[in-house]
């Protein structure tokens, strides 16, 4: 969740140096454990299918705090706590749809991919639509789709490691992106997804204990949430409104791109092929719905809390909402809080960064190739090495920084969930789905999604408020699919071999 | 030479699926609808924000009972729990939209905060938690997966590995149009 606007948070605020002692050997000692990580799954990554999908051995445990860890962005951190300063409530509804998105991506998503990795030992998401339509064109152009989101997001994910850690060490935004990056880099090439998934862990483990601390933190500063809301109604009580400062269709167009976004979002699906045994997943969803609710607790009680404490006047006004949790965390919380906060911060930047690496590397050594009818020999051997590619890529595009970087990380969220939600999560669980229908699908999020965004960004037209380039390509996508599939819905019964099928019945 | 299992025409989708792919349409077509308004020349009439507070509940649930719909049995015990759901989700939009703003220094608070942001917050933020993970764990074995099921595919990509040693083409090398 949220990914996307980790670039709001994290590029377009300057966080304050934050150099201190405590901060600076929290930060030394969160690199150290990543790094003991790196080195112990590297010695387990043998093959493509260890580097790709940690070769299907992933517990639960760890598979849940991973794919918490992963779902979270630098945002939960600052700028959603910010957004709430600035707008209220409305910013939660980014938030409130983890209420249902894990047990509808389990029950949608996770038997039917699981059952297709025991099937036909698939690794990647557009394995999955490859082989849900018979179609190396449909896998592809899913490839694509995927990599065209993942630029962006590596570039901002980049960028947003070098603010962070220039604010932990203060050696400078450049050597902050390359030291962010190395370290990105150094577990990803070496242990793959298997390094991924165990700092995974660790990093979502530490967001969790720094959120539920700064969230007890701040209900005992303020006396309770009923004295920060009596705070915040006396001076501005649309804040604490249903829909904050927001329109109702602006929040609500954030709870549809996040809710139905989320059964699209590669990082998170990719996920379920690696659970060790499928039966597992029976607690997956209150798992990681429970994991999620207490990392997005500093989310919710600093954007209020902060707005309280500044309207009582116990914290000076702030130069803009991105600053409400450097403000608390450098001149309300004890110093050893703020280091476990901007610590996390640097784990869900790098966390998310893994993740795209990885998935980007698979789609380019293993989808685009079988798309093409071709497979490359060493998956393993080329897999490191296109991570290697897509990392230093990644780390030069973000120096150039600037308006752009932010701009191409965007519509990360937006293009993956409308390119492939109606394409894998309904076509798994309906038959009737086409191979055209997909396509079109696919083919349409893409090109609505650049071209909605490429328009806002330059100006050239501006959107009713609430509505979203990413909430018109979602929609534009799923009656694309629809209409596709029912113009060409004779093709569709010889479209699916009986393997896919017992999995899709199933 | 084996050839892999061919393809067979499905059997016909069943009404549970059926019905949650007509839900599945409406929804997605109202909140459609809620954003073409959007853009009408008199600015945003306030009722575009109620079709996507219908269209939205409608959708997700229509999508859920979609991927736990199974065969002819349907969607069994769980029909409450996406009941539920679908219809905390329609009150908590609708009475956010619907009841008047009476937020203020004298509000009566519910766990600390107004009315109308209470049933938002507890409302569709919390409720579902209660009720939608423990209705999936609950029913996982009957519903979901159960060892039989994992075991059934695991034979079918046996006999399907076993064909592809003997030389049958990949899967999608007998679709090369694809």
């Amino acid at each position: 969740m949220i990914q996307t606007a980790s670039v709001s948070a994290l590029l377009q605020v300057a966080l304050p140096n934050a150099a201190r002692p405590a901060v600076v050997a929290v930060g030394i000692l969160y690199f150290a454990v990543v790094l003991g990580i790196s080195v112990w799954a590297a010695r387990r990554t043998r093959t493509a299918r260890d580097f790709f999908v940690a070769g299907k051995g992933i517990g639960l445990v760890a598979l849940t705090v991973a794919s918490v860890s992963v779902s979270v962005s630098g945002f939960a951190f600052i700028g959603g706590p910010g957004f709430i300063y600035a707008v209220g409530l409305g910013a939660m509804y980014i938030v409130l749809p983890a209420a249902v998105t894990n047990v509808m991506g389990a029950w949608v998503l996770a038997k039917r991919m699981r059952l297709l990795g025991e099937a036909r030992s698939l690794i990647t998401i557009p394995d999955a639509i490859g082989a849900r339509y018979r179609s190396r064109a449909a896998q592809g152009l899913s490839a694509v789709a995927i990599l065209v989101g993942i630029v962006g997001y590596m570039a901002t994910n980049a960028l947003a490691m070098g603010v962070v850690i220039n604010s932990i060490f203060g050696v400078g935004l450049g050597w902050g992106i390359w030291i962010g990056m190395g370290v990105t880099l150094a577990y990803s090439a070496s242990g793959g997804i298997l390094a991924g998934i165990y700092n995974d862990v660790f990093q979502g483990t530490l967001m969790a204990v720094a959120s539920v601390l700064v969230f007890l933190f701040v209900l005992n500063f303020g006396g309770g949430l009923g004295e920060i809301s009596r705070t915040i109604l006396a001076h501005d009580p649309t804040l604490l409104g249903p829909w904050g400062k927001l329109t109702p269709l602006a929040a609500l167009s954030f709870f549809f791109v996040f809710s139905m976004g989320s059964l699209g979002q590669p990082q998170a699906v990719h996920k379920y092929y690696m659970l060790r045994d499928p039966l597992q997943l029976k607690w997956y969803p209150l798992l990681k719905t429970l994991g999620l609710v207490l990392v997005l607790l500093l989310y919710f009680s600093v954007g209020v809390g902060v707005k309280a404490f500044v309207l009582n006047g116990r914290l000076a006004p702030l130069a803009s909402p991105d600053q409400a949790t450097p403000a608390l965390l450098l001149n309300v919380t004890p110093i050893i809080l703020a280091a476990l906060v901007f610590s996390g911060v640097a784990a869900a930047t790098m966390s998310a960064a893994n993740s795209f690496i990885n998935i980007g590397a698979a789609a380019v050594t293993h989808d685009l190739p079988v798309a093409f009818g071709r497979r490359v020999k060493n998956e393993l051997r080329w897999g490191r090495a296109v991570t290697v590619l897509i990392a230093i890529a990644a780390a030069i595009t973000a120096q150039r920084s600037g308006t752009m970087v932010a701009f191409l990380g965007i519509f990360g969220w937006g293009l993956f969930a409308s390119t492939l939600v109606p394409a894998l999560a309904v076509g798994l669980n309906w038959q009737g789905a086409t191979r055209a229908g997909a396509m079109a699908s696919i083919a349409t999020g893409l090109i609505v999604t650049l071209a909605l965004e490429t328009a806002a960004y330059w100006k050239v037209f501006t959107f009713p408020a609430g509505v979203t380039a990413s909430a018109v390509a979602m929609v534009s996508s799923f009656l694309v699919f629809f209409i596709v599939s029912w113009l060409t819905r004779r093709t569709a019964p010889m479209q699916i071999d009986p393997d896919v099928r017992l999995v899709m019945e199933l | 030479m084996t050839e892999p299992p061919v393809s067979v025409p499905p059997a016909s989708e069943d009404i549970t699926r059926h019905a949650a792919l007509v839900a599945l349409f409406i929804g997605i077509a109202a909140i459609a609808a809620g954003y073409a308004i959007a853009f009408s020349a008199g600015g945003t009439p306030a009722w575009a924000a109620w079709l996507l507070a219908l269209g939205i509940p409608v959708a997700l649930a229509a999508i859920m009972i979609l991927g736990a719909a199974r065969g002819r049995r349907g969607i069994g015990p769980l029909k409450l729990p996406f009941a539920f759901v679908a219809l905390v989700l329609v009150i908590g939009f609708g009475a956010a939209l619907a009841l008047p703003a009476t937020e203020g220094p004298l509000s009566t608070l519910w766990l600390g905060l107004p009315a109308r942001a209470a049933i938002v917050i507890y409302g569709v933020g919390l409720l579902p938690i209660l009720v939608l993970p423990i209705a999936y764990a609950l029913t996982f074995e009957t519903q979901t997966l159960s060892a039989e099921d994992v075991e059934r595919v695991r034979a079918l990509a046996r006999e399907y590995q076993a064909a592809l040693e003997n030389g049958a083409p990949e899967p999608m090398d007998n679709d090369r149009r694809g």
